[in-house]
């Protein structure tokens, strides 16, 4: 096929890399444990074959496309930030409910998270957050028979 | 099959208790609201309700236990349409084609669907449960590590299946998932993949993982979206399409029937039965339909296959329970809990010496059936208002109560954290066109598969030719090579019956 060109996904070539490199430690760090039938009888053929299809699967990564098609339209970058600021903003919750205690994480990332889906009204952002915050420290704890760490409530 | 005398005294027991029934609407609305919350699972649901049975006769605790299960059973599959949230292990089959139904505006009709279904799988269970208690007791005792590989591997075949059209991606997604299930030590001892986290001794937390993989994923890809259900007219809340929606059941009689036998069978086997029967279900209502591709889009089959399979269950595992004293999960421990909390042992001699009681039992959960059709319907009726909420405020109050339902489950923060790479994983994963759902199939078959062949491996000193001694393992692989084949011969048909219609 003249003038045609090779176009790459990488972002999909990446992911199933990232995935088939997991799949390779964690065949590597079973067998440096023990070689036996008894610790490999699952888990060795299972990653053998998620070796095998990443292979499949790389190849469909790359395509070969006619000169002069355009390439495919990029995402709306806004609402890919959108939703990697969500993602930060859940990655930031989680990690900060035992350093500044599950009550004021709540209340940050509640309003963090509606102002990312577009609500502007403070009133809202705050009062919101607050109740909402409220009743599930005082629902949590009524019914989960572990303590958790808070700040205020 | 069933002692007539024994029969008739339950039936004496029951209509001069009227604290036994007493109980029941409450039992079921504790359930449904227990079992609709994320993270909170039928045996906490349970396990927050026995101290209140304690004063209470021995009849009417048991089946205000037996209608909080019933209820929580039935709750777990509100949030799997709605929210695409299996509360529970048992509800993951509902979200791959409720919770599309939702996001098309038949939240209606999906929420009356698996409710009718749930409330015939019970019915359909403990109608078996009633004639073939003692039957079904000592089928479950031939259940070894061979049959239930095969058993397991008849689940294996499905991982395939929900790849759709990609049959690498699906097989590459569930082989991410079974080796993610193996992690932590086996039950040889070995200890693998932990990168020395303790908290992945045990294993990876499976449903702080499956609620990421399959919810927080979702949420994400949902921040651009301003409701649940995009068109307005279609987030109506309608009580004549949730019946409507129930009625549609009836229509699938075979589904129906098939899942609940495979529920009822499977869900007697302990430890795994209702987590791997509505997996089953789902398959095989997959194989066995002539519209295969529009499963994992809303097809009704597909949620009634889960949902009669799921809730049938709850009679196999009661039939566990009842005959043999064995509990095959959380929530028929609770029971033996409250058992004996009443100073009652469980197990063959209780059944041969009270035999009315297990009746009585057994029949109380007819009525909770029927009255389950009209409490949920309320209780299905209000949740469905969740589609008229913006999703700017529903994405934060579900993350939020994904995080504590997860810390929940493990007591600790390893619950939030798993919850929270495990979304990130399957919104990377949905977002590259994977099927999400075959590694959660695949998380939580893995570590099974994985103990039953070892135990097969180790009974059979390494001798594949063992398998030939047990006949039951021989039949149901035989069942799954003749319907997979029966399958094939029909695609193939219908292939050429397409290409001649087009020529």
């Amino acid at each position: 096929m003249r003038g045609a060109a090779w176009r790459v996904a990488w972002g999909q070539l990446a992911l199933v890399t990232a995935l088939a490199a997991f799949a390779l430690a964690y065949l590597v760090d079973a067998r440096t444990v023990s070689l036996s039938v008894n610790n490999l009888l699952l888990l060795q053929p299972t990653a053998i074959l998620v070796l095998f299809l990443w292979g499949v699967i790389a190849i469909g990564c790359v395509s070969r496309a006619p000169a002069g098609e355009a390439s495919p339209a990029p995402a709306d970058w806004r609402a890919t930030l959108r939703v990697v600021g969500m993602v930060a903003a859940f990655g930031f919750f989680i990690l900060s409910l035992e350093r500044v205690g599950y009550d004021i994480a709540m209340v940050l990332f509640v309003s963090a998270a509606l102002w990312i889906g577009g609500e502007r009204r403070p009133l809202v952002l705050v009062l919101f957050s607050l109740i909402f915050t409220a009743a599930a420290i005082f629902g949590f704890r009524a019914l989960v028979p572990y303590p958790f760490p808070t700040t205020l409530i | 099959m069933v002692d007539l005398a024994a029969a008739g005294s339950a039936v004496a027991l029951l209509a001069g208790s009227l604290d036994a029934w007493l109980w029941v609407v409450p039992g079921l609305l504790i359930g449904l609201v227990f079992g609709a919350m994320p993270g909170i699972s039928v045996s906490m649901a349970m396990a927050l309700v026995l101290p209140a049975t304690l004063y209470m006769e021995f009849l009417p605790a048991i089946i205000f236990l037996t209608s909080v299960y019933t209820g929580a059973g039935f709750g777990g599959s509100v949030p799997a349409v709605l929210m695409n949230i299996p509360g529970t292990s048992s509800a993951v089959a509902t979200t791959f084609d409720g919770y599309p139904m939702a996001r098309a505006g038949k939240h209606n009709e999906a929420l009356g669907l698996a409710l009718v279904s749930s409330c015939l799988g019970v019915l359909g269970s403990y109608i078996v449960l009633f004639f073939l208690v003692q039957p079904i007791a000592e089928l479950v005792l031939r259940i070894g590590p061979f049959e239930m590989a095969a058993i397991a591997i008849w689940g294996m075949v499905l991982l395939g299946s929900l790849g759709g059209k990609s049959l690498s991606r699906g097989l590459f997604a569930a082989g991410i998932g079974v080796l993610l299930g193996t992690v932590g030590m086996n039950t040889a001892g070995y200890l693998r993949g932990t990168a020395n986290i303790p908290e992945l001794l045990d294993g990876i937390p499976t449903i702080p993982a499956m609620v990421g993989l399959l919810a927080a994923s979702q949420l994400f890809g949902l921040v651009n979206t301003h409701f649940l259900v995009e068109a307005e007219e279609d987030r109506q809340i309608s009580l004549s399409r949730i019946v409507a929606g129930g009625m549609m059941t009836f229509k699938h009689p075979r589904t129906l029937v098939r899942g609940s036998m495979i529920g009822a069978l499977v869900g007697a086997a302990p430890g795994v039965g209702s987590s791997i029967s509505n997996l089953l279900s789902y398959a095989e209502a997959r194989r066995a339909s002539k519209d295969r591709d529009s499963f994992g889009k809303g097809n009704p089959e597909g949620v009634i296959a889960s949902e009669s399979a799921n809730s049938s269950s709850e009679g196999g595992s009661m039939a566990t329970m009842l005959a043999l004293g064995i509990p095959g999960g959380g929530a028929t421990a609770i029971l033996l809990a409250a058992f004996a909390m009443h100073n009652v042992v469980g197990g063959p001699r209780f059944m041969d010496q009270n035999r009315d009681i297990v009746y009585a039992i057994i029949l109380s959960n007819f009525a909770q059936a029927v009255l389950l059709l009209f409490v949920g319907t309320a209780f299905v009726y209000c949740a469905s208002s969740i589609v008229r909420l913006p999703l700017r405020f529903l994405i934060p109050c579900v993350l939020v109560m994904a995080t504590m339902g997860s810390f929940a489950m493990e007591g600790s923060i390893a619950g939030p954290m798993t919850l929270f790479v495990f979304s990130v994983l399957g919104w990377l994963m949905s977002s590259a066109g994977y099927p999400v759902a075959a590694v959660v199939v695949g998380l939580l078959l893995g570590r099974l598969i994985e103990t039953e062949l070892l135990r097969a491996w180790q009974l059979a000193g390494g001798d594949i030719g063992e398998v030939l001694n047990h006949p039951w393992a021989l039949v149901i692989i035989a069942l799954m090579v003749l319907s997979l084949g029966f399958s094939m011969w029909q695609d193939s048909r219908r292939r050429r019956v397409e290409d001649i219609t087009a020529g």
